[in-house]
């Protein structure tokens, strides 16, 4: 249906060129000027009627526009064209126009449209029957049942990680304050609130975001999301060696697989030569330069370890998107672009069917700067 | 399918285009009537195609199809339906998409109207008007294309930006892009009058309803998105100063300029050359405004997204225009024959200050917004120039120029009788100076404001003298004068509408900024405020929903003298998609004042911030330019403008006033 | 009157104007421009109290407190640095913790902030230009700002 509606489209395109071309005879047009200035003289001659110029004046005007009148008259009218030249560029215009006009529109739209989407509005959508569910259906579903029942906890608890994962923080805000309410309080779904508020907040630790993650440490000291973010809450109140001591004490007790690690070395790795050079001043200047010179090849080959292990685990199965741009961010962070890129490729690799997967990983390459 | 037929739509409108930005030139050169009429046919046909894909794109937003990503990004399927249109254009892809829509709508109108211009001179121009639509598809296509797709379809849109959920929205931005694309026109004409050879009183003749038209839309949008700030933005303010608001002003003033020189040009066959520069320059401040808007050079409400390719793209733009239309300018302005002469006081003369002046003043405006992206790229320092700056020197420059206007209409041509002209304009300053008189009266020093009133009543009598004159008034009998009256071209009474309205806008202006009042209190129910003669009373605080936010409003009960004149209701408004909210000020008029409330901050304890102004004379600036925007109407209905034209039956003798 | 001094009188008047507008925007600039500054700005350059400046930043965290309904006063921070501001009127709409800002005003002894404008972000997408410049000087830019949709927050 899309097709004939668009060849139609393109003829109407080629028509619009070449009627004109085969046009009979184009009117001939009197000389245009000439007519202004005898309006002009008209005019004159009104206002000395009505008395809005003198006749003095209106003579001196006269004789102006009389010359103009002249001028116009004798400009030469540019030469008579010769049938044959002309019929010639028409051809040659029309031959243009035919060609050009089709080839280039198809061209165009074929790099920049998508023909086989069909138009979604959202009568059609609502309609959709359901083994074609998307994503975005299925969340509709649940909202729509979340919404005839507003007190299913564990909807609640399902859909709140969705929202976080589209971006949708303040409906994933809603939802981890409703499940924190009916399913009761949990350091987990504390510091998931937490987490929801801070990206309300473009990233940056809040107010009411910091109280729930200091709510979820009560309730579980050990909470390694917590004490993460309120890492971040002190960076970003500028307390840098809170920051850095928090997050020290934090990679003390992780477990060494702990995949979130990666992301504490990293934020501490920020901040860490601060951290080094404002230290207190007991170690000597020779002191600080070698810890700054050590900590660093230490936390590398640490990290390297891991990384090799989760290089190993995604050989083996590779269908785990998260893992595969946890690895790509990791060889970015030890500095390591060609193995980045190589495990871009890999992923790519790995999750050739599924679409949605892949475009997980171009933006993650992206984002991590691999393009190009 | 709708998306993808909008899509094809604008490439075909893109192939269109590039035909008609060739085809007819080669005919005007080589004089093959049928290779230019190409240019007709196409530039109609170019305005279906981009109709078309505005059309599918409004149709995509009305249905909330968000397979599409623009549509998607800026609505929401809860949205009342006012505003599913409107927010076609509330964002950089859709707002392109109509600035082509209104480049190709003035091309089509050019292309049906103008049957009084030569073939080969209309052939140009409106190749040269493709020539800019070409290099707009290819920035909507390539840099801003609001067809993009998404699959699968997200089920919920984005929303559009709480502050653009306005009725403001619905007008401002067509009727401003109606004032700057349809400069565009201008440029187009200044430039095939460079490149055919014709620049003459004709030339200003076919070239000024356009101009007019321009002008008219953009004197109106400018006032609409002054009106519009000021009702939406919660602290009554209608002119910041704003980058954006100066990227509108520019043209205006280059317009406005233009406007006046080609009275010059069509009556005397002088100022020739500045004309067409003045032309140029309008449409070049038009394309470094959208430069400015779009680029994200500026941050602002207006910017809606900023990306650097599409920058670099405008840029690329602006310097290929820009720097053709000046170099073809500078090849051919030369060749011109010196046009006819004119003393220093005279109508010319007059007409002239009046370009110095406003060009002068776009000037500095230019110098101000531009400024600070000078500086911060040479030094990196940033600053802001703010309203000191221009209120500096905008105004001394603009003082002088509204002392004048009442003068220039009753200038004679060539030479001018000046102390007969200011005998004439005897009744003007008496007005002036009981008007200043009277303010010093009510509302005593400082002196300043009160001759600024004193010059609006100038301005305002000077325009009512002007058409005294014409008609004879107190020389003639009642019957002639009416008969003059009749007889008057149209575009008289369009030059003294324009100028009166001009006053009003001054009055207005002097009005709210010397003498209104504000106050901001924190009140509970029940409690009573006292500004300026009228008696606020707060009655409490009720929600309201609506389909897609909920209003917090509340109610104000407003009495004078213990009498109730109404309540006002502002409101606090939640937009529930992206959880932010707006205030909504409620108005109330008496007379020209307003009186102004909008709310702030709501405490725990049920007591909310309140501003109350009271804004005197203040609807004068928005009715000053919708007079003026009626004078261009009147003017452009002047038969003389479209002379060529199949004339009706009732000829020049039937106009001349029996004497 | 010839030609010739017709287009002298022209000229001049021309040159009187323009060397009017000249001699008022130079006046202007010097006078009525206001700089714009981040907080680490404030402190490095020494600014002067009693000078006119934009200071622009973030609103930290927790640091909002009012004391009446009218009064308030919160601290601005680029990550490295924050200078209180005190304000007397009715904030944005969009005005809140952790967002980006720009308090316009006059340092006072003390090294305190007098604003009689702020200014907050637009929308949800909006920073404050001047705020996201400075904050990417500061080193403490984070690509989700721009970008809220992306991945904003999620380093789990």
């Amino acid at each position: 249906m899309l097709w004939p509606v668009l060849a139609l489209m393109t003829a109407v395109a080629i028509f619009a060129v070449l009627w004109p071309l085969a046009r009979t005879n184009a009117a001939e047009r009197t000389a245009a000027d000439a007519e202004v200035y005898k309006d002009q003289l008209d005019e004159i001659e009104r206002d000395r009627a009505s008395g809005v110029i003198g006749v003095a004046e209106a003579d001196a005007a006269r004789v102006e526009v009389s010359r103009r009148l002249l001028a116009a008259a004798d400009a030469k009218p540019p030469p008579a064209l010769d049938a044959a030249t002309g019929l010639r560029h028409r051809r040659s215009a029309a031959v243009i126009t035919l060609v050009f006009v089709p080839l280039a529109a198809i061209s165009l739209y074929l790099l920049l449209g998508s023909p086989n989407l069909p138009g979604e509005p959202l009568a059609q959508r609502l309609t959709a029957p359901a083994g074609t569910d998307s994503m975005a259906g299925l969340i509709a579903r649940v909202e729509a049942h979340l919404e005839q029942n507003p007190d299913d906890g564990r909807g609640w608890d399902v859909i709140a990680p969705v929202y976080m994962r589209l971006g949708r923080f303040d409906d994933a805000i809603r939802a981890f304050r409703a499940s924190l309410r009916l399913n009761g309080e949990n350091a987990d779904r504390q510091a998931n609130l937490g987490e929801a508020l801070s990206g309300a907040a473009n990233g940056v630790i809040t107010s009411d975001a910091k109280a729930a993650f200091e709510r979820a440490l009560a309730l579980d000291a050990s909470n390694p999301r917590a004490q993460f973010y309120l890492g971040l809450a002190a960076e970003q109140d500028g307390r840098t060696s809170d920051a850095v001591e928090r997050w020290r004490k934090l990679l003390a007790q992780a477990p060494a697989d702990a995949p979130w690690v990666v992301y504490v070395r990293q934020a501490l790795a920020r901040l860490d030569p601060a951290a080094a050079t404002s230290a207190a001043p007991g170690p000597s200047a020779q002191d600080v330069a070698s810890a700054a010179d050590m900590a660093p090849s230490d936390r590398d080959q640490m990290v390297r370890g891991m990384v090799e292990r989760l290089a190993a685990r995604l050989s083996a199965d590779g269908s785990d998107v998260e893992g595969w741009l946890r690895l790509m961010r990791a060889y970015v962070v030890l500095g390591d672009r060609d193995k980045a890129r190589a495990a871009a490729a890999d992923a790519r690799r790995a999750l050739a069917s599924d679409p949605d997967k892949l475009r997980r990983i171009d933006e993650g390459a992206k984002n991590f700067g691999l393009d190009g | 399918m709708i998306p993808e037929i909008g899509h094809f739509a604008l490439v075909l409108a893109l192939l269109v285009g590039i035909a008609q930005a060739s085809v007819p030139l080669i005919g005007a050169r080589r004089n093959d009537p049928r290779l230019m009429g190409v240019a007709e046919s196409t530039a109609l046909a170019q305005f279906g195609f981009v109709a078309a894909a505005f059309a599918a794109l409004t149709a995509c937003y009305v249905r909330s199809d968000f397979s599409v990503l623009t549509v998607f990004e800026n609505s929401h399927s809860a949205m009342p339906l006012i505003y599913k249109f409107t927010s076609v254009w509330g964002n950089h892809e859709g707002s392109m998409l109509l600035w082509v829509l209104i480049l190709t709508l003035f091309g089509a109108l050019v292309a049906a109207f103008g049957r009084n211009m030569p073939e080969s001179f209309k052939a140009t121009v409106l190749a040269v008007q493709a020539w800019i639509a070409v290099a707009f598809y290819l920035f909507i296509l390539l840099t801003s294309n609001p067809f993009l797709r998404l699959a699968p379809a997200p089920f919920e849109g984005r929303d559009l930006n709480p502050i653009l959920q306005d009725l403001g929205l619905a007008v401002h931005p067509p009727m401003l892009y109606l004032g700057y694309v349809g400069l565009s026109i201008t440029f187009s004409f200044a430039m095939a009058a460079l490149i055919e050879g014709r620049i003459n009183a004709a030339w200003a003749r076919w070239v000024r309803p356009w101009t007019l038209a321009a002008w008219m839309c953009l004197t109106l949008g400018i006032a609409m998105g002054s009106y519009w700030a000021y009702y939406t933005l919660g602290w009554g303010g209608w002119w910041f100063w704003d980058p954006v608001e100066n990227a509108s002003l520019m043209p205006w003033l280059a317009a406005t300029a233009l406007l006046h020189s080609l009275v010059v040009m069509e009556k005397r066959e002088a100022l020739k050359v500045w004309s067409i520069l003045l032309a140029i320059l309008a449409f070049s401040l038009s394309l470094i405004g959208t430069f400015l808007v779009r680029s994200g050079v500026l941050t602002s409400v207006h910017a809606f997204a900023s990306d650097p390719m599409r920058g670099v793209f405008i840029l690329a733009i602006l310097v290929l225009f820009i720097g053709g239309a000046l170099a073809l300018f500078a090849w051919r302005a030369p060749l011109l024959k010196q046009g006819g002469l004119f003393a220093p006081v005279s109508r010319e003369g007059a007409l002239v200050l009046n370009n110095l002046l406003l060009t002068t003043a776009c000037a500095t405006v230019f110098v101000g917004t531009l400024y600070p992206l000078a500086l911060e790229a040479l030094t990196g320092d940033k600053i802001s120039v703010g309203a000191p700056f221009f209120n500096l020197t905008f105004a001394p420059l603009f003082i002088p120029l509204l002392v004048a206007v009442p003068f220039g209409p009753l200038l004679a041509w060539k030479r001018a009788d000046l102390p007969g002209v200011t005998q004439r304009l005897l009744g003007a300053f008496v007005v002036a100076l009981l008007g200043i008189a009277a303010t010093l009266a009510i509302e005593g020093h400082p002196v300043l404001p009160a001759l600024v009133v004193g010059l609006a009543l100038f301005v305002m009598a000077g325009a009512l003298i002007d058409i005294a004159e014409r008609i004879g008034t107190f020389r003639v009998p009642l019957a002639t004068m009416a008969a003059r009256a009749r007889g008057l071209p149209r575009s008289n009474w369009g030059t003294a509408l324009a100028h009166f309205g001009l006053g009003v806008v001054l009055l207005g202006i002097v009005g709210e900024t010397q003498w209104g009042a504000e106050r901001i209190v924190s009140m509970k129910p029940s409690d009573r405020v006292t500004l300026r003669h009228y008696d606020f009373s707060f009655d409490g605080t009720v929600p309201r929903s609506g389909s897609n936010y909920r209003d917090l409003v509340s109610r104000f009960t407003v009495r004078r003298d213990g009498e109730v004149l109404g309540t006002m209701q502002p409101a606090k408004r939640t937009f529930l998609s992206r959880n932010s909210s707006t205030s909504q000020a409620a108005l109330m008029a008496r007379g020209f004042s307003q009186l102004y409330v909008s709310l702030g901050d709501v405490s725990p304890d049920g007591s909310i911030v309140v501003r109350i102004y009271h804004k005197p004379m203040v609807l004068m600036i928005w009715l000053g330019a919708v007079i003026m925007f009626a004078g261009g109407a009147f003017s452009l209905s002047d038969r003389r403008l479209r002379v060529g034209a199949p004339r009706p039956a009732r000829s020049a003798a039937a106009m001349q006033p029996a004497e | 009157m010839t030609r010739k001094r017709r287009r002298l009188t022209l000229i001049g008047a021309a040159a009187v104007v323009l060397a009017i507008a000249l001699g008022l925007v130079l006046f202007a600039l010097r006078d009525t421009i206001v700089f714009f500054n981040s907080p680490s700005d404030v402190i490095s350059n020494a600014v002067k109290p009693g000078t006119r400046l934009r200071l622009g930043g973030l609103v930290a965290p927790g640091s909002v407190v009012r004391d009446n309904d009218l009064d308030m006063h919160f601290q601005v921070t680029d990550g490295n640095h924050s200078i209180g501001v005190a304000y007397h009127g009715i904030l944005p709409d969009l005005f809140r913790e952790g967002q980006g800002v720009v308090a316009e005003g006059t340092l006072e002894p003390g090294g305190s902030f007098r604003a009689d404008t702020v200014l907050a972000k637009h929308d949800e997408k909006y920073m404050p230009k001047e705020v996201a410049d400075a904050l990417k000087k500061q080193g403490h830019w984070k690509d989700e700002y721009g970008n809220p949709g992306a991945t904003a927050g999620t380093a789990k």
